[in-house]
């Protein structure tokens, strides 16, 4: 498929009229095997495809896109992202296109995951039903193998190709009160393991009961990497140095600044093997080792090409999660505090004040109460209205950074104080 | 060649007990504009089909954009092959599909002007003309304007003789404003959501005067106070905001599938379990929820849904009481239901069809009533108008919602602007507390376009609705 998108590339460069473009190919091949209530619900084969130019006139642009790859859909592409970019109105942000770039190099994608077959899914998945079924519990899941294509060809001179695989797993556990879940994504299938998957799925389920119902108010938290993983999630979304500067966000003035607790650090890597990194991202900006914050300071915020420019620094953005852990364990974290909760995961995380970064969300798929270093019983679901850069500065433990999907490494963290502001009903 | 007919004649040929394919051509015109900067200008365009196999009760669906004989058989043949794995993994005896019979039909969306036709200069300079408008205010620090109009032209067949031809266009204006001061910083919004209509839709909308009152409401929003301690109080909502509620706490949980628990592992299962269905109070007697695929500019409204099943309009909340869910014809036979209501769409050819929301509102009000008059008769209560922030745990139960405008009310009076207000309710407390909902005279919609459901996720689209109501002794306070 590589040289057929670079065809495609020379086709755009020798048709194409504009003073500057971007042009970007990406397919994805996926097979997805979606099961729910010990049963497959869904499954999906094929595999897509967009071509996107993005022109300019001067400053004057215009995008389109197909997923046709004729000539006459070609030809259609340029026509009508030219026609587009010649009669709108000036863009003042203006940024023309990358130039060539060293740009690093990455493995192949991993054999045993692009020829994974459908049948030794669908096996994985009985095995885990019948897990399930000895339980009389019901499981629900999704099991996908993806397979991406990048192409990016500027006129410029920027010219990249960039290729993936992943495989990934997720399944809950549902028996009458209790539900529990999993999930994983890896790049080498071979670095997957199904039966680890059930064992991790079984220890949960089996540590939580019959929920009961416990007060509102701060307590100490554990929160396991997956939560972790989606507070982290919503926190990048905002942390945006234009947006700071134009007094959007929580982090005004604060970039050099020990703005997060001592204990926080987090960056992007292009330098562990475990975690996914692609040769480029965007349009065209090189993946580079990004340090965002570091012993609690800020050191860079996600930055766009043109504020980039207007700042005379580079343009970043994040493409993978690496937390740097510790060496507490969790039974560890447990002794550390009188009392506390354990999260395996949050949901439905949506900002309630973009300004002090104040968001909401709930726990879900099992919360655990302990005491006196033991979890004493399973606890209804909580609601949480907490500042997310604030809560760092509550950290008092944290885990081995461990890799939870395959462009994520986090570690299990103890927080303390967090604001459970309403219980739910179950 | 005919690729509907290559498709079903192949598949029957394999022994499926059931096929249909979708060949979809969808396009999406979006322009985002930021502080007078273009982000986005650019008409992007999909075209494949899908195909769905049904076999000894279980599905496989492929999907391919290469039109070619060979090509379509190729993914007849996948979808035939993935059933026979999924049959290996089968809903109890395996799924039955609801009785349908077959239907030759064309359906397009009502609409004069075309917004395809409309020069991307005219759109570009209206857009410009509001965001100029927005940044004249000098505390207007971000002035963002995004408009998306989309085509779907769809053909669908199926083995059961249907042949249905399907233009749907919707079009979708959203502008706002973000007021700055050396504290805070806090936004309004314009937006309706998406209608399926044409270009005279925006023309009617005189969104210049809109944008004044947005970026006067963001200064005003920016500068108010904030409520306090949350205590028990009233709530009166407008429309606009009571359409994400409304989605979230009724139309979600209504969905068969999700009733059903396939969505467990990832948007979460439904309290509303089949034997609570004509029983169970979901709110006060004035509380309906009508479920409506007919309705005019409604998102969901497309004559047949992706089953080929036709539009219907029915209640799922009747008096009260849960009455209905919205239904496809892999789920409604699961609940001893021989029909289906017509609720499985898919976004794009690629995606598989699951079970949605229907077009969903809340009937007005049988008295004559006023939105003012509402609020004159309430003494102690916040009116909120917009979306904001909202969550809501995964069994649809308990929720949290703020808003885009907050007014104090005191004495049956607009006393001051608020800011950073939060209410936490639950089903059926919420939809249980109404007790007044304005007439048939102050109803209006609200286009959803972003629904985020599904593994792989699809943004499904649905409209709701209703007009001002009021609720009693909801928790009600500010943000931290």
């Amino acid at each position: 498929m590589r040289n057929k998108m670079k065809k495609t590339g020379e086709f755009i460069q020798k048709k194409c009229q504009a003073d500057d473009y971007v042009l970007r190919i990406s397919r994805n091949k996926k097979l997805h095997t979606r099961f729910a209530q010990n049963a497959i619900t869904q499954h999906i084969d094929g595999e897509n495809l967009q071509i996107k130019l993005k022109v300019a006139f001067d400053n004057k642009t215009g995008s389109a896109s197909v997923n046709q790859t004729d000539d006459d859909s070609l030809k259609k592409l340029i026509n009508t992202a030219e026609a587009m970019a010649k009669i709108n109105k000036p863009d003042p942000e203006f940024v023309s296109s990358e130039k060539e770039h060293n740009l690093i190099e990455l493995e192949e994608p991993a054999a045993a995951t692009t020829e994974l077959k459908v049948k030794k899914i669908v096996n994985d998945i009985k095995n885990c039903i019948e897990n399930a079924k000895k339980k009389e519990a019901k499981l629900s899941g999704i099991s996908q193998k993806k397979i991406n294509e990048v192409y990016l060809k500027t006129k410029n001179g920027f010219e990249g190709y960039d290729e993936s695989a992943t495989f990934s797993h997720s399944m809950t556990i549902k028996k009458e009160n209790v539900e529990t879940k999993v999930s994983r994504s890896v790049r080498d299938y071979t670095n997957f393991s199904m039966q680890e998957m059930i064992d991790k799925l079984n220890e949960q389920f089996y540590s939580l009961q019959e929920p009961r119902k416990m007060d509102k108010g701060r307590i100490s938290v554990i929160m396991r990497p997956l939560a972790f993983l989606s507070w982290l999630y919503y926190l990048m979304w905002t942390f945006r140095m234009r947006e700071a500067d134009e007094g959007l966000n929580p982090y005004t003035d604060q970039i050099g600044k020990q703005f997060f607790g001592k204990a926080f650090t987090l960056c992007s890597t292009t330098s562990d093997s475990q975690l996914s990194t692609p040769r480029f991202y965007g349009n065209g900006i090189p993946a580079k080792n990004i340090d965002w914050i570091k012993n609690g300071v800020i050191k860079n915020m996600q930055t766009s090409r043109y504020y980039a420019r207007e700042k005379g620094i580079e343009p970043a953005g994040i493409y993978n999660f690496l937390v740097e852990g510790g060496d507490s364990k969790e039974e560890e974290m447990m002794q550390k505090v009188e009392r506390g909760i354990i999260l395996n995961n949050l949901w439905y995380i949506r900002p309630v004040d973009m300004k002090s970064g104040e968001w909401t969300g709930l726990t879900r798929d099992g919360v655990l109460y302990f005491e006196d270093g033991k979890v004493r019983n399973s606890v209804y679901n909580f609601r949480w209205n907490e500042i997310l850069h604030d809560v760092t500065k509550r950290i008092l433990a944290l885990g081995p950074a461990l890799p939870v999907e395959h462009n994520a490494k986090i570690p299990t963290v103890l927080f303390d104080n967090f604001n459970f502001v309403d219980v739910t009903t179950f | 060649m005919n690729y509907v007919e290559l498709a079903l004649d192949t598949a029957k040929s394999l022994g499926a007990d059931y096929a249909d394919i979708r060949i979809q051509k969808a396009q999406t015109e979006r322009i985002i504009l930021r502080n007078l900067s273009l982000k986005d200008t650019s008409l992007n365009e999909l075209y494949g089909y899908g195909i769905r196999v049904f076999k000894n009760g279980a599905w496989g669906f492929a999907h391919s954009n290469v039109f070619s004989k060979d090509a379509v058989v190729d993914t007849v043949k996948k979808a035939y092959s993935i059933a026979e794995e999924s049959q290996r993994l089968p809903h109890g005896d395996g799924l039955k599909l609801a009785h349908e019979r077959g239907y030759i039909d064309t359906y397009k969306t009502d609409f004069e002007i075309d917004p395809f036709t409309v020069p991307l200069s005219e759109k570009v300079g209206m857009m410009l003309e509001v965001n100029r408008t927005l940044m004249n205010y000098e505390a207007i620090q971000q002035a963002i304007f995004m408009l998306e109009c989309r085509k779907d032209e769809k053909k669908f067949g199926s083995t059961l003789g249907s042949r249905l031809d399907i233009t749907t266009v919707y079009l979708e204006p959203m502008f706002q404003a973000t007021a700055v001061t050396k504290e805070d910083s806090q936004s309004r919004t314009f937006t309706e959501g998406g209608k399926a209509t044409g270009w005279e839709y925006i023309n009617s909308l005189d969104l210049k005067s809109k944008a004044e009152k947005v970026a006067e409401e963001a200064i005003m929003k920016v500068n108010a106070d904030t409520l306090g301690e949350e205590k028990r109080r009233d709530l009166i909502l407008d429309p606009i905001h009571m359409s994400l509620t409304m989605h979230e706490s009724v139309g979600h949980p209504t969905e068969l599938d999700r009733v059903l628990g396939w969505e467990a592992d990832f948007a979460g299962i439904s309290f509303a379990t089949p034997e609570k269905l004509g029983k169970f109070q979901y709110g006060s007697e004035i509380v309906n929820f009508m479920a409506n695929n007919t309705l005019e500019g409604g998102l969901a409204t497309a004559g047949y849904d992706d089953d080929g099943v036709p539009n219907q309009k029915w209640y799922i909340v009747k008096n009260g009481v849960l009455n209905e869910y919205g239904t496809t014809r892999s789920t409604a036979p699961i609940i001893g239901k021989k029909m289906s209501r017509g609720c499985n769409r898919a976004t794009n050819y690629y995606d598989f069809p699951i079970n949605r929301i229907p077009n969903l509102y809340l009937e007005p009000g049988k008295e004559k009533l006023t939105p003012q008059e509402l609020i004159s008769n309430t003494k102690d209560a916040v009116y909120i108008e917009g979306r904001g922030s909202f969550s809501i745990d995964q069994h649809r139960v308990n929720f949290q919602f703020g808003g885009d405008m907050f007014w104090e009310i005191k004495n049956g009076k607009k006393v001051r602007p608020l800011k950073k207000v939060l209410y936490k309710s639950n089903n059926p407390e919420f939809w249980g507390s109404v007790d007044a909902i304005c007439d048939e005279r102050f109803f209006r919609t609200m286009g959803i376009t972003n629904c985020g459901k599904g593994q792989p996720g699809q943004r499904g689209r649905m409209t709701h609705g209703g007009a001002t109501a009021r609720f009693r002794n909801i928790r009600v306070g500010g943000s931290q």
